[in-house]
């Protein structure tokens, strides 16, 4: 097949003599001595006569007037048509980039909100967690409590302030809880403890001390932690009394806010565990960190740890002077669920 | 004679310049000087006048509008004839099928006088007169018709071979493609054209 196509090409070669001279004596000597080539190359001539035999017909009459009416309508409104159409062509593709860069934007935005919901738990409600809440409150100054003045808030590093807040706890167990947590105040030697009051299954303690000695009382408090029923830390977030609550704060938690050395930092630790509480209260082992925490009647309780006599004198003394700034909790413990 | 298959003569560059600055005698020698041949190979190809008179006239129109682009890297006559052909081959391919249907209607209408003379002519033993043939208006349409079967891209190369006369080189340029492809298409086409010429006369 191929090579028939092969002798066809230079069969149609030869007759249109575009063959070399070479070619050309090739072909000659295999017509003489092949007959079907001499057929084949005949065949083709015949085909290619009767093609170019066909009557050359002129361009119709007015051809030339067609050509200029046609160039002369183009010139009038081509440019016009022309620019018009730029023109459309611009707007429309103008209005193609504009919308196009609309869908990116509004991809961007859909895709960035659904990140942010994803890496930034920071921003899960605010309020009206199961076991956690985090919620802005105005607390105003008790008529007792002075307002700090302008001039004082003026003068002191903003950023850099002691913690005050308050920790709320509810218990069924109230006489043994309240003695507990006498007790652990006078053990860890609070010095400015203002005092208390219990009042209808209530009692407040105002505690003005330091970092460590606040440290180790949520400490030694952990033993009685639980038999809370439900332990809420307000903390104090700005020079006006405003606070954030975190409910179902446990000691170490509580340690670690009050630990932070400005507002911002506090509203920052409040705000994780806050958020830690929520997911806490929706993972399915919630049941088995509580039995952990000690929530459950047969929770695990650690045995309150013996001090040693120079451990004592080293950590707890009373006479030991605190240094650094104060820190202000008030303790508010209340019977009932 | 092969009037403008050679490089642009002085008078064809001068002529194309004044075009240009759009003397428009100049546009109409140029016209005068191509529209027989342009017609006639578009007629060949697309097998209507009606549609062949459109086609010159949007052929020149454009080759008037896009003259300033020319850039003499090939000669006027080949790039004139690219514009007809790509136009033509375009038009063929949106009409195809009407142009097939009217073609196959055509065939049946054949007269037996033009068959036997087409067989008569196709016979190998026979003493072929193409100038007798080309007198026999019914064997000419059949010739047409059987041109008008063929694939748009063979067809074009066996028109620009063999009724414009072309050389090899000029058909690769006009149909820009390589040369083997022309020879190729040529073959082709040829052999197709034969048989359908044959299938026709019987």
């Amino acid at each position: 097949m191929k090579e028939n196509f092969n002798i066809d090409e230079l069969l149609n070669g030869f007759i249109d003599g575009e063959l070399t001279v070479r070619q050309q004596t090739e072909v000659q000597r295999l017509i003489k001595h092949d007959a079907q080539v001499a057929q084949r190359l005949q065949q083709l001539q015949r085909c290619k006569m009767l093609v170019g035999a066909l009557p050359r017909s002129e361009a119709p009459e007015g051809m030339l007037e067609r050509v200029k009416a046609s160039l002369e309508r183009r010139t009038l409104f081509g440019a016009e048509t022309g620019s018009f159409s730029r023109r459309e062509g611009a707007k429309h593709l103008l209005g193609r980039r504009i919308l196009a860069v609309a869908a990116m934007i509004g991809l961007v935005i859909v895709l960035g909100a659904v990140i942010y919901t994803i890496v930034a738990p920071e921003s899960v409600p605010e309020k009206s967690f199961v076991s956690g809440t985090l919620e802005r409150r105005h607390v105003k100054y008790a008529a007792g409590k002075p307002e700090p003045a302008l001039t004082e808030i003026a003068g002191r590093s903003i950023s850099k302030t002691p913690f005050r807040g308050r920790l709320e706890l509810k218990t069924g167990d109230f006489i043994a809880a309240d003695a507990f947590i006498r007790r652990a105040i006078e053990d860890n030697g609070i010095s400015e403890y203002v005092g208390s009051a219990i009042q209808n299954n209530r009692s407040v303690y105002t505690l003005a001390c330091s970092s460590d000695r606040l440290s180790s009382l949520l400490s030694d408090m952990e033993n009685i932690w639980p038999r809370f029923n439900s332990a809420t830390l307000f903390v104090e977030q700005n020079q006006l009394g405003d606070e954030i609550a975190v409910a179902g704060v446990s000691p170490l938690r509580i340690v670690e806010v009050i630990g932070q050395d400005s507002y911002e930092k506090r509203i920052s630790a409040a705000r994780k565990f806050a958020v830690l509480n929520e997911v806490n209260a929706l993972l399915p082992g919630r049941q088995v960190f509580a039995a952990i925490n000690g929530k459950k009647p047969l929770s695990i309780t650690i045995p309150r740890p013996v001090l040693t006599s120079s451990e004592k004198g080293a950590g707890k003394s009373p006479s030991q002077p605190e240094t650094g700034e104060k820190l202000q909790l008030i303790i508010v413990v209340a019977g009932g669920s | 004679m092969r009037s403008g298959t050679a490089n642009i003569n002085i008078d064809e560059a001068v002529l194309i310049e004044q075009c240009r600055g759009g003397d428009f005698a100049a546009m109409e020698r140029l016209i005068i000087r191509y529209q027989n041949r342009i017609y006639n190979v578009i007629l060949k190809m697309c097998a209507n006048p009606d549609d062949a008179e459109e086609l010159t006239q949007e052929t020149f129109v454009k080759i008037l509008e896009g003259i300033e682009g020319f850039n003499g890297r090939s000669s006027f006559y080949t790039w004139a004839f690219r514009i007809a052909v790509n136009l033509t081959i375009n038009h063929c391919k949106r009409d195809r099928r009407l142009v097939t249907r009217s073609i196959d209607a055509e065939d049946n209408q054949c007269g037996e006088q033009a068959k036997t003379q087409l067989r008569e002519f196709l016979r190998d033993d026979s003493v072929p007169e193409p100038a007798v043939a080309a007198q026999n208006r019914e064997l000419c349409e059949i010739v047409v018709n059987s041109l008008s079967k063929l694939d748009d891209t063979q067809r074009a190369v066996i028109i620009l071979r063999d009724i414009e006369d072309m050389s090899y080189a000029q058909i690769a340029d006009v149909l820009d493609i390589e040369l083997g492809t022309v020879k190729s298409r040529l073959s082709r086409g040829r052999s197709s054209l034969r048989e359908i010429l044959e299938a026709v006369s019987q």
